[in-house]
């Protein structure tokens, strides 16, 4: 009988953002992920802004500067902002547990079971709290006009 | 019609016959569920009863085999250690464990794993080789040692942390939670010498480093592993190791067994005695 | 250990992003705490600044942090999405040069401003 080939089932890169009913610490992986390339985009954009259209003269950097009031980049730079605290607070988190310094010794399973980064649950929660503020914070500063 | 306690629950399981077409289908089952029925159940009284071409892994029935890995409800499961009156739901979805190749139905096929496993070493590598091969005595081992490394060594193979892993759904060439798991726990293992070897093989571009602390996999363990925390301990010393401050691990040493034996008891007295 | 000492790099440019990147926030935005009465991002503002060889200096570090960080991210998501020998190469190879050739014109926009 010819040997038949499985079938791949992998969920590729939709797998990343969606696979079932995970916990918290799943997104905050995939929110990393996009606010880390957001904040790339937004790299680009300003690299191209502070050499093509610096090393001009006067006229040339007051026009950027004034395509810069549109609402719509605006709210683009408030995203920045706000994806920019995230990124490093949560980064910050990765960077602790990463190495295993925030995590804890290993222990015999106890059922129910509860793994290193449910123990350390609260002090997730406690991020994402600053995390909001901070954005909340911004987002009255950018309210408030001045942007 | 049904007696008390019994409900009928509609399973709906994903079929696929590669001999048959090999279209990927969702065919319906009603069975009757009862308190205290395993999902594992549902599947053999499907078996059984209703259609006898539904092909999955069983063998334990008590979460020790890591046979029964399947998706139920969208969440990784062992289908003899779920409860079906968990999922409070007359629809229970059975579909096969995703980012492994299905072979038919809910049967995966389990090789990447293993080849992946192997390629970590997961054994104990000593540098007496003469010792190793054919040993004429004991490693000892500290209970305080042995807790370094106990927790990650129940590993069943079951497959499901990889089916959880987001790097595990895009990456083929990934190891995966469980091999880079049971490499720490060989390199934490104070019996063995070749975890400079070893770290060697997981410190590339799809090793360790790919690992971005979802932690879906300890969520999913179903035996309370914590896969996470042994790969974050992993990349420690991979980062020690890179930066040369690995501290240098005293191997377990050998012991000869006792030579001396505890005295014999004395025979008892006896309590009954027979008057002639 | 070559994959574990590029990640390492990663880890401490992102530390660095985070001061550099802190000083530069402070400076363009927080303006009114620094009794600064010049609207920093003014042209008058940005040519004081192009003449003063500690802000080049910091720019050009916050660049090649910035790069370099940015751009080993992105190698990650582009690896796990098309993982094969082949790939890693071109990825790789294609990254640093992008790189390369940003951190160049990123450097000698500040240097030639600089000198003028």
């Amino acid at each position: 009988m010819k040997r038949m080939q499985p079938r791949q089932n992998n969920l590729g890169p939709r797998g990343w953002v969606w696979a079932g009913r995970y916990q918290m610490e799943r997104y905050l992986y995939v929110l990393h992920r996009v606010t880390g390339l957001g904040l790339l985009l937004f790299g680009v954009i300003h690299l191209i802004m502070t050499t093509f259209f610096r090393i001009g003269d006067e006229d040339m950097w007051e026009s950027t500067i004034s395509v810069l009031h549109n609402p719509v980049l605006k709210v683009g730079a408030y995203l920045v902002a706000a994806g920019f605290v995230f990124h490093a607070l949560n980064g910050l988190r990765l960077i602790l547990q990463e190495f295993g310094f925030a995590l804890g010794r290993p222990s015999p399973p106890v059922y129910p079971y509860k793994d290193a980064l449910r123990k350390r649950r609260p002090w997730t929660v406690g991020m994402i709290g600053v995390i909001v503020a901070l954005s909340a914070v911004l987002l009255y500063d950018f309210v408030s006009g001045g942007w | 019609m049904t007696d008390s306690g019994t409900k009928e629950r509609r399973f709906r399981i994903q079929r696929y016959d590669p001999e048959k077409g090999g279209t990927v289908r969702v065919d319906e089952f009603v069975v009757p569920t009862r308190r205290g029925m395993t999902v594992l159940d549902g599947l053999l009284y499907i078996k059984e009863n209703l259609d006898s071409t539904l092909a999955f892994r069983t063998s334990c029935r008590m979460a020790i085999c890591g046979s029964c890995g399947v998706l139920v409800n969208d969440y990784p499961h062992l289908a003899c250690h779920t409860q079906i009156e968990e999922f409070r739901s007359d629809v229970i979805s059975v579909k096969p464990l995703p980012n492994l190749p299905v072979i038919k139905d809910l049967v995966v096929d389990l090789t990447p794993m293993f080849e992946k496993h192997k390629a970590i070493m997961p054994y104990i590598v000593r540098g007496d080789v003469e010792e190793m091969e054919s040993p004429t005595r004991e490693f000892g081992q500290t209970p305080e040692e042995l807790s370094e490394y106990l927790q990650f060594a129940y590993c069943m193979k079951c497959g499901i942390c990889i089916a959880a892993c987001p790097t595990s759904a895009s990456d083929v060439l990934f190891l995966g939670p469980q091999a880079l798991a049971q490499c720490y726990r060989y390199c934490a293992d104070s019996r063995d010498e070749g975890h400079r070897e070893r770290l060697r093989l997981v410190d590339n571009d799809h090793g360790a480093w790919r690992c971005h602390l979802a932690a879906a996999c300890s969520e999913a363990c179903p035996k309370g592993l914590d896969p996470a925390l042994a790969i974050q301990l992993l990349k420690r010393h991979l980062a020690l190791e890179a930066l040369g401050l690995s501290k240098k691990q005293r191997p377990a040493a050998v012991i000869s067994p006792p030579t001396e034996t505890k005295p014999k008891l004395p025979w008892p007295e006896f309590t009954v005695r027979v008057k002639r | 250990m070559r994959a574990t000492r590029f990640h390492l790099l990663h880890i401490v440019t992102a530390v660095l992003i985070a001061v550099f990147l802190g000083i530069h926030m402070v400076r363009q935005h927080l303006d009114a705490l620094l009794y600064d009465s010049e609207d920093p991002s003014s042209w008058a503002s940005m040519i004081d600044r192009a003449s003063s060889g500690l802000w080049a200096a910091l720019y050009i570090a916050l660049l090649a942090v910035a790069l370099y960080h940015a751009l080993y991210g992105l190698r990650g998501i582009i690896l796990e999405v098309v993982p094969s020998p082949r790939a890693n190469r071109i990825v790789t190879w294609s990254l640093i040069v992008v790189g390369l050739a940003a951190f160049g014109w990123g450097t000698y926009v500040p240097v030639h401003l600089l000198g003028s």
